[in-house]
């Protein structure tokens, strides 16, 4: 007697609603499995979730949308993998999206878009505390006859202490450089990274209307910011042709390349370097900071196992800064292995995410040889005093 | 049976850390200050919809203030809440609980048929914790204050409400109409719904309300209608942290430790 | 529901009240509570500046032994309202008595503990009176010529200080916030007139119905008036953060570390990615400080941080900073509330 096997409708409906929710990223997918293959959850899970199979219900009609949508990093491993440039992260939001509709989100993440609602942050910081990092710094507010760039600090350095130190290493950098900058202060606008990650696509739209109106207000074309997701958002998902957008560690390798910034003290450290996933895959930008380290005298820069193409992700992206992750399967935590096993004075970064994401991981050692650094930290040490008071 | 019919008071607060005392005028400065819904009535608004999710009906958010309340009211409206009645008159300005608690009562009474007015436990501003207690009063109408939890018997008209008391908890039952106030911070609000957010902004969904619409009597509004007056107002010492190091042994520093916490256990 | 206005109730004024102190006295389980002798001990000192006989309301059932101590802390007079249908607090039943017994005697000031029951019940009352109330004072004073009682409140979360007065209607009403007067010195030769109030309940008009009360474990870190957390710097003794809780009356939380150790369970985790809390006071012990955790503690009115990294963080968010071993400190504190608490109960 033959087992009775259940059809399961397919919902074309489902399917259409969901691609125009995600611009059709889930159609090109033509389910061979090696995004599944390259996910780094498969390092720290016997079981990792298929990717191919959350793709392949999606397209079905029967969009799987459960715990699993949030297990994404945006690390872009899969999409880099993909044979068919499937926008693999696009497809997580979109089951996201649909978790918000149902009501169906981790404990913790409205609260994560109140914020950014009534705060302009999504850490919960008073709005009118914005600037109080900057305190003594005198930053000039943003000119658009007067300055060259805006460097958009964003919501993590101007209220995280550990990324409020990046921002003043950044900003004596560009002084040294004698770089003409102006901040936007304390109505700065969030760019709303948060709330796409997240995947709440409309409230994002709702955000980055107003973000993208303000700026234009204020006269902003070209702005270098300190976070990598800021960098990535206002690049790929605002508006195109309306903003100039850069990250510091392009911006300073131009400098540097222009003789701007004098990386003259020697430094005779070993360290290596972690590629953030959203300069370096995302946006292929190897070199740039591999330049700027290069120029440091009797710097030496080891290589980690994985590296450029290849590096591990921190674990912070994809909103999953605002979730909490078990002990045993935290990204940071193998990926501070592989920098303890070059044997570095300090692994560098270039992301307020990856530091704090790495520096957690590194508290829990008892071997605390190893520090956590920002690239524009490790600079402000190569550049003479005379250049940085001046 | 009618649908169920909740009611919300929220109030639109500044946000507190932008409110100064001019030490010249002795005036509270509240220009420039940015606004937000008073956070435990965000609580309150949750409790309602979760009512409303299990047992349908709808949701009226009430609120006494003037019209630039009304973008942040409508935050409600996406949230799922259905209409806003917002009880606006000059003649309501100076208000304090007393004068505040019959207005709203009069507004409770002229929407009629209500299963529950919900609050939350207390404004970030005056900070009084009163107004659900005074409103049970005017209203005549039993209350259950600071819950954590609602449950309601519609057959049997009654509601049920999850306080903490010290060391544990109670759970307190008391017949519908009746009104409560919801303990700060006690569930996560929803966040709003943006499929129904061009629903919710529009103009019909806010009705306002003067005094006279509302049938208030003159002496009991407002200023006119407040026992209370303000005799002083100062801007309180800085809330920075002290940051304060106690020196000494850990038996000495300990010793000054508890006699700092003193006022505060 | 009508639509008619409420009747003007007749509350009485400055020009009928009698010039005397009332003090609701707060009691549960045979015991006056803490902020009752905290009001009563300044209350005394009230009427002694202005020469006004201080009252004490004591409502419950079989309640009458707690009206010497209520005598002996400072009242002139207790009246008691004994009955079993006010063996627990309910705002319907205690609203009634509270008002005949004030309706009657027409106190000039009535004072209340701004606790959940004395807010409850004074909220009610001071509409039913159709007069003011001052709100969870932090000080108070009464003008020996006037009679004015001036209560002293903050605001915007403690931002704005404000002084209320209430000049005409009767009685002038105020709840005082807990823990802000000490309490009253007994004096065992001080005796209170007894006077029993005639209790007339009828208990259809009750609403109130208690489903279920327990008193037991409840993890319920965003109450928790105190929270002691516990960071890596403790080494998994959470033994004595728990005696120090229990002794604080508060609850013990712990950030992401202990936690991955299996030191304590998840719930008790304090922070961004765990539970967000408002105490009145916060203890970080053996934290270094990282803003995850700070975001869960920041809205304490007091922070308190021991670690033995003067460069830590934590000390930057605190207000209170101890640079020291918590594993020497702790026991410190311990000993000291033990011994106050023995010290009390003597």
């Amino acid at each position: 007697m033959e087992a009775r096997i259940e059809a399961v409708p397919l919902d074309d409906e489902a399917w259409d609603r969901f691609a125009k929710r995600t611009g059709g990223a889930a159609a090109a997918c033509f389910q061979c499995g090696v995004c599944t293959a390259t996910c780094p959850w498969g390092l720290v899970r016997e079981t990792p979730p298929s990717v191919r199979h959350l793709i392949r219900a999606a397209q079905l009609g029967r969009p799987n949308a459960n715990e699993a949508a949030w297990l994404c990093t945006a690390c872009g491993e899969c999409e880099q993998a993909c044979p068919r440039q499937v926008p693999i992260a696009e497809v997580f939001r979109g089951l996201r999206g649909l978790l918000w509709e149902r009501r169906e989100v981790p404990e913790g993440l409205p609260s994560v878009l109140w914020s950014m609602h009534w705060n302009r942050n999504p850490w919960s910081q008073p709005p009118s505390q914005r600037m109080r990092w900057a305190e003594g710094l005198d930053l000039p507010p943003f000119d658009p006859q007067a300055h060259e760039i805006v460097l958009y600090i964003g919501c993590t350095a101007s209220y995280e202490p550990r990324a409020q130190k990046v921002a003043r290493a950044v900003i004596r950098l560009l002084r040294a450089a004698n770089v003409a900058f102006g901040v936007l202060g304390e109505t700065e606008p969030c760019c709303g990274e948060a709330a796409l990650s997240l995947g709440h696509r409309a409230y994002f739209e709702d955000i980055s209307r107003t973000t993208a109106a303000t700026l234009a207000e204020r006269g902003v074309r070209r702005l270098v910011t300190i976070s990598p997701h800021a960098f990535d958002v206002f690049r790929h998902h605002y508006p195109p042709g309306v903003l100039e957008t850069t990250h510091y560690v392009a911006y300073l390798a131009t400098l540097a390349q222009e003789g701007r910034l004098p990386l003259e003290r020697a430094l005779p450290k070993r360290i290596t370097y972690h590629d953030p996933c959203l300069l370096g895959r995302k946006d292929q930008s190897y070199d740039a900071p591999r330049s700027l380290l290069e120029a440091i005298p009797e710097l030496s820069l080891v290589e980690m196992e994985h590296h450029r193409e290849n590096a591990l992700c921190c674990g912070g992206g994809g909103g999953r800064m605002w979730m909490e992750t078990p002990r045993g399967e935290r990204f940071a935590d193998v990926r501070i292995q592989e920098a303890l096993a070059t044997d570095s004075d300090f692994v560098v970064t270039a992301c307020p995410f990856c530091i704090v994401m790495l520096e957690d991981s590194l508290r829990g050692m008892a071997d605390q040889r190893m520090k956590v650094v920002d690239l524009g930290e490790l600079l402000t040490l190569a550049i003479p005093d005379e250049a940085i008071l001046a | 049976m009618p649908e169920l019919h909740t009611i919300v008071c929220v109030k639109v607060v500044p946000k507190p850390e932008e409110v100064r005392v001019d030490p010249e005028t002795w005036r509270l400065v509240r220009e420039g200050a940015r606004s937000e819904v008073n956070p435990p009535d965000m609580n309150a608004m949750e409790i309602a919809l979760r009512l409303k999710d299990r047992h349908g009906g709808r949701v009226t958010i009430l609120s006494m203030g003037p019209a630039f309340f009304e973008p942040d009211l409508r935050t409600s409206l996406a949230m799922g809440a259905d209409h806003i009645c917002l009880l606006s008159d000059a003649a309501f300005a100076g208000a304090d609980t007393l004068a505040t608690t019959y207005t709203l009562a009069q507004a409770a009474r002229k929407l009629e048929r209500f299963d529950l007015v919900i609050c939350g436990e207390e404004s970030s501003d005056g900070a009084t914790g009163q107004v659900p207690s005074g409103l049970a009063e005017w209203l005549d109408l039993p209350q259950l204050t600071l819950v954590t939890e609602v449950t309601l018997d519609r057959d049997g008209a009654t509601v049920r409400g999850r306080r903490g008391i010290p060391g544990g908890f109670e759970i307190l039952e008391v017949p519908m109409p009746a009104v409560l106030s919801v303990r700060t911070a006690c569930n996560e609000p929803r966040f709003m719904d943006y499929r129904i957010k061009p629903w919710s902004e529009e103009p019909a969904r806010l009705t306002t309300w003067t005094a006279a619409d509302m049938g208030c009597e003159p002496a009991f509004i407002g200023q006119k209608g407040s026992p209370t007056i303000v005799a002083g107002l100062r801007q309180a010492e800085s809330r920075a942290r002290r940051r304060e190091r106690l020196e000494g042994s850990p038996k000495q520093a300990a010793e000054l430790l508890l006699e700092r916490l003193k006022p505060y256990l | 529901m009508t639509a008619s206005a409420p009747a003007l109730a007749p509350g009485y004024s400055i020009e009928n009240e009698n010039r005397t102190l009332w003090v609701y006295l707060e009691q549960r389980a045979g015991e006056l509570e803490p902020v009752s002798l905290e009001i009563l001990g300044k209350a005394r000192e009230l009427a002694d500046q202005v020469g006004w006989p201080l009252v004490g309301l004591l409502c419950g059932s079989d309640v009458a032994h707690m009206a010497p101590q209520a005598g002996a802390a400072g009242a002139d007079r207790v009246v008691v309202a004994d009955d079993p249908l006010l063996r627990h607090f309910t705002v319907d039943a205690y609203a009634k008595v509270a008002y005949q017994a004030i309706a009657e005697a027409r106190p000039s000031v009535f004072l209340a503990g701004a606790t959940p029951n004395g807010r409850d019940l004074a909220g009610r009352l001071a509409v039913r009176l159709r007069t003011g109330l001052n709100a969870d004072c932090t000080a108070l004073s009464l003008d020996p010529a006037t009679g004015l009682l001036t209560s002293e409140v903050t605001g915007f979360g403690g931002g704005v200080l404000a002084l209320l007065e209430i000049p005409r209607c009767r009685p002038q009403m105020a709840t005082v916030r807990p823990g802000v007067f000490p309490p009253a010195v007994l004096d065992k030769q001080r005796k209170a007139d007894e006077i029993r109030l005639a209790v007339d309940l009828d208990p259809v008009t009750l609403w109130t119905r208690v489903v279920e009360r327990q008193v037991g474990a409840q993890v319920d870190l965003t109450q928790a008036p105190i929270l002691v957390c516990g960071g890596r710097g403790i080494d998994g003794d959470f033994a004595s953060l728990r005696a120090l809780a229990e002794l604080f009356g508060g609850e013990v939380g712990a950030t992401r570390p202990p936690v991955d150790q299996g030191f304590i369970e998840r719930e008790r985790q304090v922070g961004q990615t765990g539970v967000v809390c408002r105490p009145r006071v916060a203890l970080a012990l053996g934290i270094s400080g990282a803003f995850h955790f700070v975001v869960g503690i920041e809205h304490a009115e007091i922070v308190v941080a021991v670690n033995n990294d003067p460069d830590a963080p934590i000390f930057d968010v605190a207000d209170y900073g101890i640079v020291g071993d918590a594993a020497k400190v702790i026991p410190e504190l311990v000993r000291l509330l033990r011994a106050e608490r023995e010290a009390v109960h003597a």
